[in-house]
């Protein structure tokens, strides 16, 4: 799998990111903030996802527009009534505050979209593994496991048709459910076997004897610590030079932007310059020679 | 005093309590940011308690086994719509290794099956519904063999996910969408989360109808076999 240079950074950084960006993302209610971070999520959204990503998005625009129109019918508060619902007021103040809820419900989605994709399982362990080593080992072993379980039961549910035991969409519930539970606990029986032997190994190997070493290939190169710094002094600026509040109801109102407002854009395309910037130096090389 | 219990009393009676405070002075959004760090501070003790008590290898294999089951076992019922085994095998692993085995089970669970479909703003949610639906079970059920009765577990599992594990996983909608946090405006989206904890419960509460008697006799039988998850002697 190509990873984007953003991606081959140490853990550390992407984590500090993701955790800076979707912290903000959820706090700051400003229009423009959360316009913003829509934005910048979806761009680096999309350079990571390319074409596919698209419907991603589009699904999270639907539940933003839901969420705008359904904001007013629960929140009632507003100067400007569009027309009453059931007695109820529906008023504009409220509406745009579910605009703003929407944005940030889908900065949100779509940043964790980012994180599903740049933070790997291996990545997350290697990040805690010094910090909870047993709770990463087994996080380790479940997500070994779980395809190999499906798998299994996959075999089971074949081996079990083989036989004419095998339940498929045209028997009835009582036998679906029936058959189901026999592929669980058939499943139980031969996982539990097995952990039997995986536990001896692990003993026989001498677990639990002195402190547990862990290999990982991410070293934190200097660039990395100039990345923590920017992220680290962009968050600084975010904070300190403020002009980030917000209100909706009764009444909108919404602080003057500051300058904190373009550090915040910055810190919000720090991925996605990265992506491009490799791009550009690719293409460049690609067309001297 | 053990450190992680040490550990665990700063986390309850400082740190929640601070976050508490602070969160709600947060200019913006709070909700959803607090409420979430107080879910994964209220699991902290849990895990602590669990690093430090160095697991052997026979505890740390079977619980990866349970908290696999109960990802994988969503294969089996694939032609059921609806019909997540997912928190039954979590309780039932409670009712047979224990509360603290429970909610390991089903915090690991949901956040390793969260990395085949996709992280969230729900993650930390799930992982302390599940995990709390197991350690409930394990309170009440565990070592009570009796009290195992089919229809007894049935009523006890439906009634576990209505009332208490899927609103724990409305409560992330409650503070991500809602503008104003009011018990009216909760509950709206509450009634919203009804239906669908109905066919969840419905779902569990079958499962563990039919699944406990031989999934209970199972684990059972190998704790017998082999000794597990009872104290291992010395450190052979």
């Amino acid at each position: 799998m190509s990873q984007d240079s953003f991606s081959r950074c140490h853990p550390a950084v992407n984590f500090l990111y993701f955790v800076t960006v979707i912290g903000f993302g959820v706090v700051i209610q400003h229009p423009a903030y959360a316009i913003a971070g829509f934005l910048g999520a979806s761009l680096y959204y999309l350079l990571l996802k390319g074409r596919q990503g698209l419907s991603f998005i589009g699904s999270m625009a639907g539940m933003l527009v839901l969420i705008t129109l359904l904001n007013p019918l629960i929140n009632t508060s507003g100067e400007h009534i569009l027309f009453r619902l059931f007695g109820r007021p529906y008023t504009l103040e409220a509406m745009a505050y579910g605009a703003a809820l929407g944005v940030i419900f889908a900065l949100t989605m779509i940043w964790f979209g980012c994180y599903s994709e740049v933070l790997t399982s291996d990545k997350f362990t290697a990040l805690f593994g010094n910090l909870i080593p047993a709770l990463s080992l087994l996080l380790v072993m479940v997500l070994r496991l779980i395809p190999s379980f499906t798998r299994k039961t996959k075999q089971i549910i074949v081996a079990r048709s083989a036989i004419g035991k095998g339940a498929d969409a045209t028997e009835s519930r009582k036998d679906q459910i029936k058959s189901g539970i026999s592929i669980v606990s058939a499943l139980t029986d031969w996982a539990l076997e097995g952990s039997i032997v995986t536990a001896d190994s692990m003993r026989a190997r001498g677990y639990g004897c002195a402190k547990r070493t862990n290999f990982h290939i991410y070293c934190f190169r200097k660039s990395d610590a100039f990345l923590v710094g920017l992220i680290a002094l962009l968050a600084a600026l975010v904070l300190a030079l403020g002009g980030t509040e917000a209100g909706f109801t009764p009444y909108f109102y919404c602080d003057y932007v500051t300058l904190g407002f373009p550090a915040y854009c910055a810190l919000l395309l720090v991925p996605s310059i990265m992506y491009l910037r490799e791009a550009i130096v690719w293409n460049n090389l690609k067309f001297e020679t | 005093m053990k450190k992680s219990t040490l550990f665990s009393i700063l986390t309850i009676f400082l740190l929640i309590p601070a976050t508490l405070y602070f969160g709600s002075h947060i200019k913006g959004r709070w909700y959803y940011l607090t409420s979430t760090l107080v879910i994964i501070e209220i699991m902290l003790p849990f895990f602590a308690s669990f690093e430090s008590r160095k697991p052997q290898s026979r505890e740390l294999v079977t619980l990866a086994v349970m908290a696999a089951l109960a990802t994988a076992s969503r294969v089996a019922f694939a032609f059921i719509p609806y019909f997540k085994a997912i928190t039954a095998v979590i309780m039932i692993t409670g009712i047979a290794f224990g509360p603290q085995a429970g909610f390991l089970t089903g915090a690991i669970s949901a956040f390793a099956s969260n990395f085949f479909f996709s992280q969230g703003p729900w993650t930390p949610w799930q992982m302390f519904a599940y995990g709390f639906a197991g350690f409930w079970a394990g309170l009440v059920f565990y070592g009570r063999q009796k009290w195992c009765r089919p229809w007894l577990l049935g009523v006890f599992g439906f009634l576990s996910i209505l009332l208490i594990v899927g609103p724990l996983l409305d409560c992330c909608t409650v503070f991500t969408v809602l503008s104003k946090l009011t018990w009216a405006n909760a509950l709206v989206i509450f009634g919203r989360g009804v239906p669908v904890n109905l066919i969840h419960g419905l779902g569990c509460g079958v499962t563990l109808m039919v699944l406990t008697k031989p999934l209970l006799y199972k684990l059972n039988r190998i704790q017998k076999k082999y000794g597990m998850m009872q104290k291992e002697e010395g450190n052979l």
